[in-house]
């Protein structure tokens, strides 16, 4: 008997975007085929070509692109020969694609079900009343509570998980052969990506249908895929079984990508010494609120009185000299309300004591305060100004804090950079001729220019590839040997947190739920919602 | 600069704008050392002249040059139309940025007497200050300039809002800058390529608004060849000779065209990222 047809064939196919500054190649010769029924993850990390090889398969390529004459075969059609209609008559019907952020991928002018009956109208010839109780029961289907309502929310009235299971009902809708997933958990928070999860093989198993699944997520492509491939600057350069692939790789790059993959068992700091973990707190937050929104003058006059929206609930943490301490949590927990309280961004009630001195509010944060505690945020792209060369980003903390000289200065930003290894030279650049990596390099050397005593880190690495996060992670650990820096490390990546923190804070919706040590956080939370946190993650590869 | 001026050239906008400026600006440097006539010199037997060999551009109801006229008149004109424009800008530049940053109730007093003063025109506005100040040539620049200054509050206030959250600001005020210091090195300069486009269109509605002034008799006085003057004068003797009217108006045309693509390119040359 003859092999069955694979349901997706990409043959030979490369890709190129003409540029300004010249031909980029995004994708090189590339070869992949998906069975029906079979799952194979597509890993790599950003610019390596994963989402324009998503883009390519749904034919819709920006204007600069240009492709070489590979094939691209839906079944036994072959893609790049289809006509526009032809191809607008196979998408959404034969070939599917689940974004990333459901928010951003459902329309917030159009109600769930009429978003999710368009694709059954247009691709099945349903009529509307047939396509609505369609959409209700796909949407039963994929574990909703109350389709029938559901179908007639708005996509603001729904959560990021419950928006990401509609994208998927419309996905499988017309029980396509194909469906792309891009990184379709990165979005939401690790217990509800835990579940779409769930829903995700299950529907795989029940509709044997052919999937594609992109993520740089090495521990969440070993969980759902069978085979997997790997993508380096647009080559593909491993492919085979998640098992072979990932646990005796071939290929230098795939092995290097896997060793990045933050490992809960292998520990990168050393444990404080008992006479350090009895010393006396560095800072102490005291019962820290904090509550967003003001009533403003016209609510007050009718005497509406909407709650304010709580950010942190009487959080109690302390962090002594050179610990780290983890916070972990969902989206929402209140972690980076935590970060900006302590670094006077928000105003608070409470008490915190750093260094033995009260701090009751914002006006008591006066110079040395600022110095000692600096914060690192998430995004390097928005906290570097854009219009600032990184000679003049790094020199603000240096004229707030001590008076130098103009060589002085200069010398003292060539050592920061290199402290963090930059080249000295970057002092004339522009944050956007860097790298992210590099970015997030800058914003530590910033951190790091007063010698401070605590550094908020806000989920500095979630933005970061895990080859460069691992090389971030290492170099803070290396600063905080050198100056004995305190951290409070703000993430959601738990297997990173139980690698490098002595003690772990779990937050939930403002709350302090639970503050461990690492050891204990492993073994044996004892509050619910640790557990399930502990549970959800995914078990890292190799 | 010079990586600056490489990319506005760059652009075809960019490149339009800075040669139809640079004529302007030509004109104005030494357009009294070009102009053929004496721009005030009357000649009663050559009224309402056409282009022609002597008078390349002819002559108006007094027979004078307006060649000559517009030359030396592109001074008066444009400089005060660009001085009123800055002056507007920077200061609703400052006060959108700085309502911006401080946020809460200061915002809304600032926001609502922006607002507030908004719903006047700009010319009556002007009007109004010109009234009280007594009138001038200043005066009028002076009085221009605030009535610009609302406008240029809200398109500055509505961009810096979204700088205000960037990332880089709370690092400021984390690190512990003082207010001066972020609105103006840390937010201003990320305000400035929406102004910049706006600051150039605002230049012709500047050169239009001080003719108005001008004809109403409370900005520049004639003789004085300042080109909105030049057509609200020559609005009266349309039937006579049409080339009265046509000449000034191109040439407010020119700087109108000239300045919005001027803003064009730099948009797109100012922004690091392109």
């Amino acid at each position: 008997m003859q092999q069955p047809q694979p349901a997706l064939t990409i043959a030979g196919y490369s890709l190129d975007y003409l540029t300004p500054r010249g031909i980029h190649h995004a994708l090189v010769d590339i070869d992949l085929t998906i069975a029906r029924g079979e799952v194979v993850g597509l890993v790599g990390e950003s610019g390596s070509g994963k989402t324009s090889l998503a883009w390519s398969i749904m034919r819709y390529l920006p204007g600069n692109a240009r492709e070489n004459d590979g094939r691209i075969l839906l079944g036994q059609d072959d893609m790049r020969r289809m006509t526009p209609a032809g191809i607008e008559a196979i998408r959404g019907r034969r070939i599917g694609m689940v974004f990333q952020d459901p928010s951003t991928s459902l329309n917030p002018t159009l109600s769930l079900g009429i978003q999710l009956a368009e694709v059954l109208e247009r691709h099945r010839g349903l009529t509307r009343r047939q396509a609505w109780a369609e959409g209700e029961a796909m949407l039963a289907r994929v574990g909703l509570k109350d389709p029938a309502g559901m179908m007639r929310r708005y996509p603001h009235q729904a959560s990021g998980g419950e928006k990401q299971r509609v994208v998927i009902a419309q996905a499988f809708a017309c029980q396509p052969e194909c469906i792309l997933f891009d990184e379709p958990t990165t979005a939401l928070d690790v217990i509800t990506a835990r579940q779409i999860l769930d829903l995700f093989a299950e529907l795989q198993a029940e509709t044997g249908v052919a999937s594609l699944y992109i993520s740089h997520d090495l521990a969440l492509v070993s969980r759902v895929a069978g085979r997997v491939a790997v993508l380096h600057h647009g080559k593909m350069v491993e492919q085979g079984p998640v098992g072979a692939v990932f646990g005796s790789p071939r290929e230098d790059y795939t092995r290097r990508l896997v060793a990045a993959v933050p490992r809960p068992d292998r520990r990168l700091v050393d444990d404080l010494d008992p006479a350090r973990m009895t010393a006396a707190p560095l800072v102490e937050a005291r019962a820290v609120s904090v509550e967003y929104g003001r009533r403003s003058a016209i609510a007050r006059l009718f005497g509406s009185d909407r709650a304010p929206v709580i950010g942190n609930r009487a959080v109690s943490l302390d962090v002594r000299p050179g610990e780290i301490v983890g916070v972990v949590g969902e989206s929402g927990s209140g972690k980076s309300t935590l970060a900006r309280a302590l670094t006077g961004l928000n105003p608070f009630s409470g008490e915190i004591v750093f260094d033995g001195r009260p701090i009751r509010g914002l006006a008591d944060m006066d110079g040395g305060y600022r110095r000692d505690v600096q914060i690192i945020f998430q995004h390097p792209d928005s906290s570097l100004n854009p219009r600032q060369r990184i000679g003049e980003i790094l020199s603000r903390p240096l004229r707030l804090h001590e008076r130098l000289s103009a060589a002085a200065e200069a010398a003292r930003i060539g050592d920061l950079l290199e402290q963090v290894r930059l080249p000295a030279a970057h002092a004339a650049r522009y944050p956007h001729q860097l790298s992210g990596g590099e970015k997030q390099r800058v914003a530590i050397a910033r951190a790091f220019a007063t010698a401070p005593r605590l550094v908020i880190c806000d989920e500095i690495t979630s933005a970061l590839d895990v080859s460069v996060q691992a090389a971030v992670i290492e170099l803070l650990l290396d600063l905080r040997r050198r100056h004995g820096t305190a951290y409070l490390f703000i993430t959601h990546d738990l297997n990173l947190v139980r690698q490098i923190a002595h003690r772990v804070a779990v937050m939930y919706r403002g709350d302090l739920v639970e503050l461990l040590d690492a050891q204990a956080f492993a073994t044996g939370p004892t509050h619910p919602y640790t557990r399930s946190l502990v549970e959800a993650v995914p078990v890292p590869v190799g | 600069m010079t990586d600056l001026l490489r990319r506005l050239v760059r652009t075809p906008q960019g490149a339009a704008g800075l040669v139809l400026v640079g004529v302007v600006l030509l004109a104005v440097i030494v357009g009294p050392l070009l102009a053929p006539y004496d721009p005030e010199a009357m000649a009663p037997l050559l009224r309402y002249k056409g282009p022609g060999m002597t008078h390349l551009l002819g002559t108006d109801q007094y027979g004078r040059d307006i060649l000559s006229r517009l030359l030396v008149g592109a001074r008066a004109t444009v400089v005060m139309a660009v001085l009123a424009t800055l002056l507007g800008t920077l200061f609703g530049a400052l006060l959108g940025t700085a309502s911006a940053f401080l946020g809460g109730r200061a915002d809304e007093a600032i926001m609502r007497t922006v607002d507030a003063i908004m719903s006047i025109p700009s010319l009556l506005f002007a009007l109004l200050i010109v009234n009280l100040l007594g009138k001038s040539e200043v005066n009028a620049l002076l009085a221009i300039g605030i009535a610009f200054t609302p406008g240029m509050a809200r398109i500055a206030r509505s961009v810096a809002l979204a700088v205000r959250k960037q990332d880089y600001v709370n690092a400021a005020i984390a690190r512990g800058e003082g207010s001066l210091h972020i609105v103006l090195r840390e937010m201003l300069p990320n305000v400035v390529a929406p102004i910049v486009v706006e600051t150039t269109i605002r230049v012709a509605f500047a050169v239009m608004l001080f003719a108005t002034l001008s004809f109403l008799g409370l900005g520049t006085q004639p003789p004085a060849p300042e080109w909105g003057l030049m057509v609200a004068e020559a609005r009266k003797y349309l039937n006579l000779s049409p080339w009265m009217l046509i000449w000034p108006s191109l040439a407010i045309a020119m700087v109108a065209i000239g300045f919005n693509l001027l803003g064009d390119g730099l948009r797109d040359a100012l922004n690091p990222r392109t």
